[in-house]
């Protein structure tokens, strides 16, 4: 190299004061030229690179949230509760199993001819099981990390609501489009919700006695012996009515109050870090 | 010196048959190696110390806590273990700071700016600093491996159970890591296949099999048992456990009788080991 920076350059190329041509001459030049990377060093403060370095490396590893966690985000759900739900990659499953069970519903009742009183108990049976699916295959199933985070402090019951949460926003609403969408159904397209929260509540329940699978199996069982016996014993619509709504919402509150006694705490503790 | 963990006559079943009989050990700060052969009982062991099993019976104490009285007690503990499985299965999609994020918010660092900090440090710990935005599954065996070790290292736990750390690192990386564990401050419990990780490393050695602790002493210690009964010679000693002919042409033999012409040599961890295991064939009456 026939030149070399002065050191009034630099001054002036750190603090922005180069038109254009200047700056990128001299980027030009320091690119291609040892000497001057070495003045630059001894230039800027050490702290200043560092911090700069700090968060360059931070942008880097910091994962991109996919939109729906971005909108949670803006909603205000606190950072490490994001983590937990964008790191449950076992998410996809039950998401994609929610609406499958949705779409196979819909086929079920819309599509095969069956009669009314069927036609209605199918739906009944069918739609307040989906977000019982959803959320104990979110709770256990193929939870890769099952093992690690068994250990760790972390409220179990905290780490099944929010993933929890985070089924029911996808199938939920694909369940109710199933109802709002089918010839016929409209009727039935929201009396499913409550006794559904009743279900899943109860599920969320009994995984502090029982594996996922038995805890499925429980409430899908009993649910099916009910819709089944009124269907052949009485009216299945019975489950429509009012008393039978208020009568979900009970096993809902029972089921979480419940819950939040077997449970150490819904906290997430260790605010000192 | 304070106990970090003990078991009090602790044992497992799994559908009646016994995977640890009742135990009862203390650990103190420093490195414990347990070894044994497969099914031997080590993985249950660690298990049952890191609470992710509940003993069949007797107790379990951890940081002082009894972790099989309390659903609280084992929470409470949890906060000072790190505990690193044998095999990890890692999420798809995950890089290396998002795993590492995600399992020190399950140890309640809930501050993020804290929370980034302590992932650097324990990346740094297992140089996988600049390997951080990488995808997990692009990484080697053996840097998964140290990603494992470097999540149960988050939080600087008093008690950090690690199952075969070593499993699929090279030579200069498990001398590297055992450069990071005989450094740390708290207790180390680490079970191994490697004999010279344990004569390495460990300032005490627990040997198990057929889930009993069939040693409990120095590494010092447990090479004693052997001495006297490890022969070099131009021919195999009869009755020993093991011979082979080493490279010098010579047969060196674990146990037996010693052979015309044979000599007595230093034993190391692996003979004693082998004698160990032996011995524990013979009181089963297995040949």
């Amino acid at each position: 190299m026939s030149w070399h920076l002065e050191e009034d350059t630099w001054a002036a190329y750190a603090a922005g004061r180069l038109d254009p041509v200047a700056e990128a001459s001299v980027e030009t030049h320091v690119s291609g030229c040892p000497q001057c990377r070495n003045a630059a060093r001894s230039t800027v403060p050490a702290a200043h690179t560092t911090a700069i370095w700090d968060a360059v490396r931070t942008s880097i590893a910091e994962p991109v949230l996919p939109a729906p966690l971005r909108l949670l985000r803006r909603l205000g759900v606190p950072a490490h509760d994001l983590v937990v739900v964008s790191a449950a990659h076992s998410l996809l499953v039950p998401w994609a199993a929610s609406v499958g069970f949705a779409v196979v519903a819909a086929c079920l009742v819309g599509l095969t001819g069956l009669g009314p009183a069927d036609r209605d108990a199918t739906f009944l049976v069918l739609a307040p099981l989906v977000p019982v699916l959803a959320v104990v295959l979110a709770y256990d199933a193929l939870d890769p990390l099952r093992e690690v985070g068994q250990v760790t402090p972390y409220s179990k019951l905290r780490l099944a609501l929010l993933r929890a949460t985070a089924t029911l926003a996808v199938a939920a609403p694909a369940t109710l489009a199933v109802g709002l969408v089918v010839p016929g159904m409209q009727d039935l397209a929201f009396v499913w919700l409550l006794p559904s929260l009743g279900l899943t509540t109860t599920a969320l329940a009994l995984l502090n006695w029982l594996r996922a699978a038995a805890a499925a199996a429980i409430v899908a069982g009993a649910w099916v012996g009910v819709v089944g016996f009124l269907r052949y014993g009485g009216n299945v619509l019975l489950l429509t009515s009012a008393p039978a709504q208020f009568a979900a919402v009970g096993l809902a509150l029972a089921a979480g109050v419940l819950l939040l006694m077997c449970t150490s705490t819904l906290r997430l503790q260790g605010g000192h870090r | 010196m304070t106990t970090t963990a003990r078991l009090a006559g602790a044992w497992k079943t799994f559908g009646g048959v016994p995977a640890v009989h009742p135990t009862s050990i203390e650990l103190r700060p420093g490195v414990v190696g347990l070894l044994g052969p497969n099914g031997a009982g080590k993985t249950t062991l660690l298990r049952l110390l890191s609470t992710a099993l509940a003993p069949s019976g007797g107790r379990i104490e951890v940081t002082g806590l009894d972790v099989t009285a309390s659903h609280a007690n084992r929470v409470q503990a949890r906060r000072r273990i790190g505990y690193c499985p044998q095999e990890v299965v890692y999420p798809r999609g995950m890089t290396a700071v998002s795993f590492l994020d995600y399992i020190a918010v399950l140890k309640e660092w809930k501050n993020a700016a804290s929370r980034a900090a302590e992932v650097r440090r324990v990346l740094d710990l297992v140089h996988l600093g600049d390997r951080g935005a990488m995808k997990v599954s692009k990484l080697s065996g053996g840097q998964r491996r140290r990603l494992a070790i470097a999540q149960a290292l988050i939080g600087r736990p008093d008690l950090l159970i690690l199952d075969e750390p070593t499993t699929g690192l090279d030579p200069e990386q498990r001398a590297s890591l055992r450069g990071l564990l005989s450094g740390l401050a708290g207790t180390v419990l680490t079970s191994t296949h490697q004999t010279e990780d344990v004569s390495a490393m460990c300032d005490r050695v627990l040997v198990i099999d057929d889930g009993a602790i069939r040693f409990d002493g120095t590494v010092p210690e447990l090479i004693a048992t052997a001495a006297g009964r490890v022969h070099l010679g131009p021919s195999a000693c009869a009755g020993a456990v093991q011979t082979w002919k080493t490279g010098t042409g010579l047969v060196r033999s674990v146990g037996g009788q010693p052979a015309p012409d044979s000599c007595v040599v230093d034993p190391s961890v692996e003979d004693a080991y082998l004698l160990l295991r032996s011995a524990g064939r013979t009181r089963q009456g297995v040949t």
